[in-house]
């Protein structure tokens, strides 16, 4: 299935090298309509006002370990909200344990990718997870 | 050659020296507030909190070695958060200024683009030295600084396989 270049992301990171980064391999990839947030504190808000208007996110990427609210929390309040229960949400995290793994799965993760990463290797989780 | 050797990551690399500038002057304000009162030993996880960003940048543009001082870092100041042994916390602070004085040169030598300088800088004797300071702390659990229990994208991909994703 070809995605819309179009498709509403956002990127969630508390470091703004890494947003750029992303950013450029999602362009790379064809993508064009892409956010920032630099907290998932930050990305809420952004999420809850996208709802608001009748644009909601289409897929969300976001860090793991961030000072204000995780990845895990934000992923966890994307879930418990109505309508974005199935919203495709990639992890990135630059080190997982086993565990912590299994909690974001149970959370409702709907992958995981490790930094460093290429925008190939982007690509290809993109890929699985809308062609699910 | 590394991706931040090449002209098109440039933007990025000065991108990423300038951001990492400003977060070891927050680290420096961490360790100072606790070579003030080495009590208070929650500077040291915001210090793993904050080299855990530069961290994960510096993967992702293939500069391993700082990369490595950043995984180091973190492990040492998530890890000797927990602990109350004052006369190690001193060795903990010195080494960690240490290291954050040693990532100020890298840096530097990154974005003046001087591959000498940077092999100049002796990395693998002080990489030595944090690896010595972590081992201090192996037998404290803490989630996400499992340094060798980390898994590997192709781990990560099997384990969600076997979790049905």
């Amino acid at each position: 299935m070809a995605l819309k270049t179009n498709m509403k992301i956002l990127v969630v990171d508390d470091m703004s090298t890494m947003r750029k980064i992303i950013k450029n391999m999602l362009t790379q990839v064809g993508f064009t309509n892409i956010t920032e947030a630099d907290d998932g504190a930050t990305a809420w808000p952004l999420i809850e006002g996208a709802i608001k208007e009748g644009k909601p996110y289409e897929f969300i990427l976001s860090d793991w370990n961030m000072p204000q609210m995780s990845g895990l929390d934000l992923l966890k309040k994307v879930r418990e909200t109505s309508g974005l229960e199935k919203l495709p949400f990639l992890m990135i995290t630059a080190e997982a344990e086993q565990g912590n793994v299994v909690i974001a799965v149970k959370a409702g993760v709907s992958n995981f990718i490790v930094k460093p990463f290429s925008a190939q290797v982007l690509k290809e989780k993109i890929d699985k997870i809308f062609n699910k | 050659m590394n991706l931040y050797e090449m002209p098109e990551y440039k933007e990025i690399v000065i991108d990423f020296c300038t951001e990492s500038e400003q977060l070891f002057d927050q680290l420096e304000t961490h360790l100072t507030n606790l070579e003030d009162d080495l009590s208070n030993t929650s500077e040291l996880e915001k210090f793993g909190q904050i080299i855990d960003r530069i961290m994960g940048a510096a993967k992702s543009i293939q500069a391993s070695e700082i990369a490595t001082f950043c995984e180091l870092g973190k492990v040492i100041g998530y890890k000797s958060s927990q602990v109350r042994d004052i006369p190690l916390l001193e060795v903990v602070v010195a080494i960690l200024f240490d290291a954050l004085d040693l990532l100020r040169k890298m840096i530097k030598s990154m974005r003046d683009g001087n591959n000498n300088s940077m092999k100049n800088l002796n990395t693998k004797a002080f990489t030595t030295r944090l690896n010595w300071l972590s081992n201090k702390f192996k037998d404290i659990e803490r989630s996400s600084c499992a340094i060798n229990g980390n898994l590997n994208q192709n781990s990560i991909d099997d384990l969600m396989k076997s979790l049905g994703l």
